[in-house]
């Protein structure tokens, strides 16, 4: 008991630490890819990481009550939260209640607490990116629901452990029809979640000062940068799960070989779901929030829910 | 002795007389109280009775009509729910009560819900909802004779609708009991399927359909009957709101059920299925998912706290409509489990608009701000309730809807399913529009002084949170009496584990891991340097310097582009077209009185002829 | 709580190497910015990154002449910024006036209001020299003579007295009454 105990608690600090780590380094990709793109150098790779310790060993802080402190904080833990429950190749802790609507609200939820710690500082720039973020999470909810209950009805089952197990013998989700449509759709989804362009109008920068993010500062933002390296980690592992086929490796012998084989297939899964986000960020400009929301009630609903049409056929 | 379900359903109302009659401060409120407390007690106590038998019964004759009651599992849970957010209601309301009129109004519709779940023939069922409507009729018309007006007219428009069913049905049947009607209506089904002729026709089916619709529609508040709610539940002591919009929109819930019971079998034969749901049961859930998306971008673009509440209300409601539409047992128990708890979060929602409204004496967003530093307590209480209301686990919202979801979609609903998809979403929007221009931002001086919620009302609004907090995380104490009304597992699993087989969801697991996230969040937050509490002015506005003498937050009209976005749907108003067709009407009868009502006795003794003359030569 | 002093050079490395700026560019040194930041000398190479809010600032850059009503913002955004922080002053307009040394109407000397780490001279300084001048203020930072922040710290009275005498006392709540009016009618209009 005590031991399986801590051999959980092992798991779970080493899954953390590698999320938190390939996290970081995809949002360094992320900065260099655009830079390459942009024909400059761009920072070091680790450069996230070095934002994080900097704005974590501010030597001042502020709050702005309670709330504001505790919204950081639920940020980060149900990203941890949510982490734990998508399939990492065949070491995940909670998969077996990985469920697909359940995760879907996790990944949203730690979005409401950042809201809840922006609004609460009073900051009306604040408020007005929330609002902003809140239209785009509404906008996006219609495509993203038609795409996991077109997920749900082709494979009859919520779980996303036996979605994955499914593709490991009848091939990715995408070589069917009604899924490559929620693929797609899913994908134009992401670019919202991840707050990319064009779709990025609730952190506009110059117009409102980044919106939510206007007040914090210090350990906050730091916090805050770890929470969105883990984010940025478990969209993309949550998407190459479903669509992508995700990574179970048996071939091998020893059951750790097997472990960092179906990482490495993971990783390059995520690092190409992670660059098509970024070429279509770099090269669109940004869409206001009504032009958003028509947009995703739109094609990506269209295709979506075609795909769950089919899907349910 | 007195039966047990006669207590029940009358303690509220004979106390709520009492408290009129005696109308002493003090007395009153805890006569009242104890008149919601006694039916709760017996009903805790009838638990008990029922696992040892299927079902409590008691008859009445009174001259020559006979009143069935029965108290069984079904019925069991929704009078736990009046009981439950009644007595908090009633808690609620010993605060913000002024006077004993609202005590017999509110007690008495507290009766009639009691009446309606304990009902077993459609007289008593129509009597109690008669009563149920009045008393709530007369607590809105009190604070506003145009809404109550609005309300009492759909109602009348339900409850002709509900008698001409009821009217038809015994017709054919010759039976008002329950029992009879199902085995009736079971046999005829079975003779349609035999192919031989049938009691009811199509037509008829579809009459009786259509009637119960309309009548237990309106009081679900479905849409497009759903236009009285918004003023109604706005219109009232906030208190009593709490139990309107938690439990007498449950009554319209369980008529729906009703339909289930009784006409199930025999609507399933003559319409057949859609997919795999019953088609009569397609047009409740369609009906419902539009309402919820229908209600919840109404309540995002409202400007009155009572009103967001209320049209939030009407799109919680359409959740469960699209659960009992789709009609699987699976469904069904979700949707049950989504009216639980419906009427935990918004009961308490109620209550915290009730604290809000007593202590600032202001509704609209525009007056509000900052309150959560002057109402600790009540804040913590909305922060449960808006986790619970938009669906984060492990609060009993999420609960509820995961299993409503998955049970929809898992029938192979693919429009339901994007309909709940989005409603969930604007949940979140309208939550936050609340949160943020209540209890956030600059505070408006005048409201330097609030103070917090009175002791009642905490004590109401406690038990509200945390059943809501306990519903959520062991999510099995619900799950093991939905499973009695099928009398099979329908869900599985333990106390703290919902396993429906294609998907499970262990509260105590997130919960778990939810703390420990936050510990591990926290143990980076307190590594890092000491915080310093800065005031509300002190926030970066481009530099500009701040002052509290100007309110910068933005309350009016927070979801203008949203707005924008739905201008063109915006125009189609089906409140308007209901006056629309009430001033027609009107006109008509100014026409009718003008040219034909003239008050003229020659013009009148001209229409007697003549109507004789068509009579004559009709050759009667 | 914990020692931390064990990390400090982990810190200033990454103080250094990740100065998120602030820029206020309402002097003719703005215009420099563009070119910095984009391809052709490209900033980000040091982890450097453009940033509207000052909460998550650490440098500020301030780009040319000051007048007194941007003064009055600056000072506001100085002062919303955490610690450590670091202001770096282009041109010789912050220095001594530059041009404007008779101005009426500009301030001729930044550093008697908020304290400046950096100052680059010339009017208008290139590209070049800018990054000269965050080379400077990175060597600044990492041998912890780069201490703008404590200075204003220990010498408020004298900054505050100073600004007093520019402004007058409780210049801020006049002058929030003065703008917010402004912008409340205007969107009336
Ligand atoms: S120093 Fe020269 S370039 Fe810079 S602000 Fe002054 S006048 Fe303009």
């Amino acid at each position: 008991m005590i031991t399986s105990m801590i051999g959980i608690a092992l798991k779970a600090f080493l899954i953390l630490l590698y999320a938190t780590f390939v996290g970081f380094m995809f949002m360094g990709i992320i900065r260099i890819v655009t830079a390459r793109i942009h024909r400059r150098v761009g920072p070091p790779i680790y450069q996230p990481i070095l934002d994080t310790i900097k704005l974590l060993s501010k030597k001042s802080n502020i709050t702005h009550g309670l709330i504001y402190d505790f919204g950081v904080l639920y940020a980060l833990g149900a990203t941890i939260l949510a982490l734990m429950f998508i399939p990492l190749g065949s070491i995940s802790i909670l998969r077996a209640y990985g469920d697909l609507i359940l995760i879907t609200f996790l990944l949203e939820i730690p979005m409401l607490g950042i809201m809840f710690a922006a609004m609460s500082s009073g900051n009306p720039w604040a408020g007005l990116g929330s609002q902003r973020a809140l239209l785009t999470l509404l906008a996006v909810q219609v495509p993203l629901g038609f795409a996991i209950v077109a997920l749900a009805e082709f494979y009859d089952t919520f779980s996303t452990y036996q979605i994955v197990m499914a593709q490991q013998t009848a091939g990715w989700s995408i070589t069917y029809l009604p899924l490559l449509l929620a693929a797609v759709a899913y994908d134009i989804v992401l670019q919202a979640m991840f707050g990319k362009e064009p779709f990025d109008i609730m952190i506009a920068p110059g117009e409102i000062s980044l919106g939510p993010m206007v007040e914090f500062g210090g350990k906050h933002m730091g916090i805050l940068q770890i929470q969105h390296a883990i984010a940025l980690f478990a969209e993309t592992l949550f998407f190459s799960n479903i669509f992508l086929g995700g990574a179970v490796v048996t071939a091998f012998a020893s059951s750790i070989l097997n472990t960092l084989a179906s990482l490495g297939i993971l990783l390059i899964k995520q690092l190409a779901v992670l660059l098509i986000a970024i070429f279509i960020g770099a090269i669109f400009p940004r869409f206001t929030i009504d032009q958003a929301a028509r947009f995703y009630w739109k094609w990506p609903t269209i295709i979506a829910a075609a795909g769950a049409i089919l899907a349910a056929l | 002795m007195i039966n047990e379900l006669m207590i029940i359903i009358f303690t509220p109302l004979i106390t709520g007389v009492i408290a009129w009659l005696l109308d002493i401060k003090g007395l009153r409120e805890g006569i009242s109280i104890l008149g919601a407390a006694v039916p709760l007690a017996y009903l805790i106590q009838a638990h008990q009775t029922l696992t040892s038998q299927p079902s409590i019964q008691y008859s009445i004759v009174i001259s020559g009509f006979k009143f069935e009651f029965l108290l069984y599992h079904l019925s069991w849970i929704f009078a736990m729910i009046a009981g439950v957010v009644g007595f908090a209601a009633v808690l609620g309301m010993a605060s913000t009560t002024k006077d004993s009129y609202e005590w017999l109004f509110a007690l008495m519709s507290l009766t009639g819900v009691y009446g309606i779940f304990l009902a077993d023939d459609l007289i008593s069922f129509f009597i109690f909802w008669e009563i149920m409507t009045f008393g709530s009729f007369m607590m809105v018309l009190k604070y506003n004779r145009k809404a109550s007006l609005k309300y009492f007219l759909l109602s009348v428009l339900g409850a002709y609708s509900m008698l001409l069913a009821i009217g038809i049905l015994y017709a054919k049947v010759g039976a008002l009991d329950f029992t009879t009607i199902q085995q009736t209506l079971y046999q005829d089904a079975m003779r349609g399927v035999l192919g031989t002729n049938t009691l009811l026709s199509r037509n008829d089916m579809l009459l009786i359909f259509g009637l119960f619709l309309i009548a237990f529609g309106v009081k679900a508040g479905m849409f497009p009957l759903h236009v009285w709610a918004p003023d109604a539940y706005s219109e009232t002591n906030q208190s009593y709101t709490a139990m309107f919009s938690g439990v007498l929109s449950k009554a319209g819930v369980y008529g729906m059920l009703v339909i289930y019971i009784l006409l199930g079998t025999r609507l399933m034969y003559q319409f057949g299925r859609i997919g795999a749901a019953p088609k009569f049961g397609y047009v409740i859930a369609f009906l419902g998912g539009i309402t919820i998306i229908v209600g919840g971008l109404l309540a995002a673009l409202q400007e009155d706290i009572r009103k967001l509440f209320a049209y939030s209300s009407i799109s919680q409601v359409g959740y469960i409509l699209v659960g009992i539409g789709v009609g699987s047992a699976l469904s069904i128990e979700a949707a049950i489990y989504h009216a639980i708890s419906h009427a935990l979060f918004k009961g308490l929602f109620f209550l915290i608009v009730a604290t809000i409204v007593l202590r600032t004496g202001k509704t609209e967003f525009k007056d509000m701000g900052g309150l959560a530093e002057k109402m600790p307590i009540t804040f913590a209480m909305t922060f449960v309730a808006i986790l619970s209301l938009a669906g984060i686990p492990p609060l009993v919202g999420f609960a509820s809807k995961w299993l409503l979801f998955e049970a929809v979609i898992h029938e192979n609903m693919p429009i339901l399913g994007g309909m709940i998809f989005f409603g969930s979403a604007i949940g979140f929007v309208y939550l936050i529009r609340f949160t943020y221009a209540v209890w956030f931002g600059q505070r408006p001086t005048d409201l330097d002084d609030t103070k917090d919620t009175p002791i009642p009302l905490a004590i109401a609004m406690g038990i509200l949170a945390l059943l809501n907090v306990v519903f959520g995380i062991a999510p099995g104490l619900v799950a093991t009496e939905l499973n009695k009304i099928f009398g099979k597992e329908i869900i599985k699993g333990t106390i703290w584990e919902l396993n429906i087989g294609f998907g499970r969801y262990n509260g105590l697991l997130i919960t778990i891991w939810l703390v420990t996230g936050i510990v591990i969040a926290g143990i980076i937050y307190f590594l890092g340097a000491k915080v310093r509490r800065v005031p509300v002015t002190d926030t970066y506005q481009g530099g500009n310097p701040v002052t509290m003498e100007y309110n910068l937050t933005i309350r009016r009209n927070f979801f203008l582009p949203l707005k924008e976005t739905l201008a063109f749907w915006l125009r189609i108003s089906f409140d308007r077209l209901y006056q629309d067709i009430g001033r027609w009407v009107e006109d008509l009868a100014e026409t009718l009185r003008n040219y034909i009502y003239n008050g003229n006795v020659q013009a009148y003794a001209w229409y007697l002829a003549i109507i004789l003359l068509i009579l004559a030569l009709w050759g009667v | 709580m914990v020692d931390w002093r064990l990390f400090e050079p982990l810190f200033e490395f990454a103080r250094k190497r990740s100065l998120w700026i602030v820029s206020f560019c309402t002097g003719c040194g703005g215009i420099e910015m563009p070119p910095l930041m984009t391809s052709r000398y490209d900033l980000e190479r040091f982890g450097m990154m453009a940033n509207p809010a000052p909460r998550m600032a650490d440098l500020f850059l301030i780009t040319g002449y000051v007048t007194p009503k941007t003064l009055k913002r600056i000072i506001i955004t100085y002062e919303l910024q955490p610690d450590p922080k670091y202001v770096m002053a282009h041109g010789s307009c912050p220095l001594n006036g530059g041009v404007y040394w008779d101005s009426y109407n500009a301030i001729k000397h930044l550093d008697k209001y908020i304290p400046v780490d950096v100052v680059i001279a010339g009017c208008m300084p290139r590209p070049e020299a800018v990054m000269d001048g965050i080379n400077k203020i990175m060597e600044m930072i990492e041998n912890g003579t780069a201490d703008s922040w404590k200075r204003y710290k220990e010498n408020y009275e004298w900054y505050k007295k100073n600004q007093d005498e520019l402004f007058g006392e409780g210049w801020r709540e006049r002058e929030a009454r003065r703008w917010i009016p402004w912008l409340m009618d205007k969107k009336e209009e």
